[in-house]
């Protein structure tokens, strides 16, 4: 296959019935090649090495905001009904977030002291010790 | 100049090197890839600089001028009809457009009916540096779903873009206090357009004026 791809196959032969696989592959090598040339005056070695993928968006991603279009006290029931969806949910998960009496950050800093003092038990003597540092005497 | 998070940036300052997740990066408003280093970001705006784990960066800080941004909801004005065209005015350098075609259900045959000075509430799907901003009315499953022409009778004011950020922090009471005094809808564009209109002129204009004053308060929501 390797030799194949190097020699160019006539028009005629690909359009032949069992040659479809190779038609289309020949087609896409093509179709790439063409691709390549035309972006490769934009994209800079250095593009192709960092491959960092810069995505823009909205700040409302950002920030968790709400969709600005609402509506209360029945005054347009489509809107309600669409709100009934996203706004009230979002409402009450961040009640729920509110009622905590402690929030999952302070669990985990609370469980990670619990484990130094557990990690200290099991240290031996002379790593817990530190060494005593005699005081300069004073003038 | 070096910056790192939570510092207060002017526009020229780069960031070298952004956390990614996956190789990539999710840049918000205020910020650009730098153009000499392909791994760096170019601060565009003044602010502080934010970042929410893994991968988001932006720029916070108070702007007059709304530059668009792919993927915000905003408020405009119909500017000029020219065919199936629109051009909205959404507060930005360059009247953004809005194709007739692009409302739920409309064809050729079949246009929206919207005159010179009416408001939309529409969804801003490109949005470049060279480019003119482009509007849509429909949502990803080519529904209206919240977007689309809002009614003549409502009124139109133009807020602080950080109220507008707070506004829409769904932890924010000022829109669920004024719901219990009065009956209103709303439509808040992140380009600091605002659309409220109540049951009477008079709930209308109580709501605006709330929403006026409150551009004088701190930034504390507690």
């Amino acid at each position: 296959m390797g030799d194949n791809s190097r020699t160019k196959l006539s028009k005629s032969v690909l359009d032949m019935k069992f040659m479809k696989k190779t038609k289309d592959r020949v087609e896409k090598e093509a179709d790439d090649a063409e691709g390549n040339a035309m972006y490769s005056s934009e994209i800079t070695e250095d593009m192709k090495k960092s491959g960092t993928i810069f995505v823009n968006t909205s700040i409302m991603n950002c920030r968790n905001l709400i969709e600005g279009r609402l509506s209360f006290g029945g005054m347009n029931p489509d809107i309600e009904k669409i709100m009934s969806d996203t706004y009230v949910k979002q409402l009450e998960d961040a009640e729920k977030q509110n009622e905590k009496d402690v929030s999952d950050q302070e669990m985990a800093e609370g469980y990670s002291t619990l484990n130094k003092t557990m990690a200290k038990k099991f240290q031996t003597k002379k790593a817990r010790s530190k060494k005593f540092m005699k005081p300069k005497p004073m003038d | 100049m070096v910056v790192n998070v939570g510092d207060v940036v002017l526009p020229g300052e780069c960031l070298p090197e952004p956390r990614s997740n996956k190789g990539v990066v999710i840049l918000g408003p205020g910020l650009r890839r730098s153009e000499d280093d392909s791994k760096g970001l170019t601060v565009s705006r003044a602010g502080v600089l934010c970042h929410k784990a893994p991968n988001m960066y932006w720029v916070e800080g108070h702007a007059k001028r709304y530059v668009p941004c792919k993927g915000d909801l905003v408020v405009g004005v119909v500017a000029k009809k020219s065919g199936d065209q629109f051009k909205i005015d959404i507060g930005s350098a360059e009247h953004a457009s809005l194709s007739a075609f692009s409302f739920e259900g409309a064809t050729k045959k079949q246009k929206p009916d919207l005159q010179v000075g009416d408001v939309v509430y529409a969804k801003l799907v490109t949005a470049h540096r060279e480019m003119e901003p482009e509007l849509v009315c429909v949502n990803k499953y080519f529904k209206a779903a919240n977007l689309g022409p809002l009614s003549n009778q409502g009124f139109l004011l133009n807020l602080d873009s950080r109220l507008i950020v707070r506004l829409l922090d769904v932890q924010h009471p000022l829109l669920a206090v004024l719901a219990k005094t009065c009956a209103y809808e709303i439509a808040i564009g992140m380009n600091g357009k605002v659309f409220v209109m109540g049951r009477t002129s008079k709930d209308t204009m109580h709501v605006a004026e709330a929403l006026l004053a409150a551009q004088h308060h701190d930034n504390v929501t507690t």
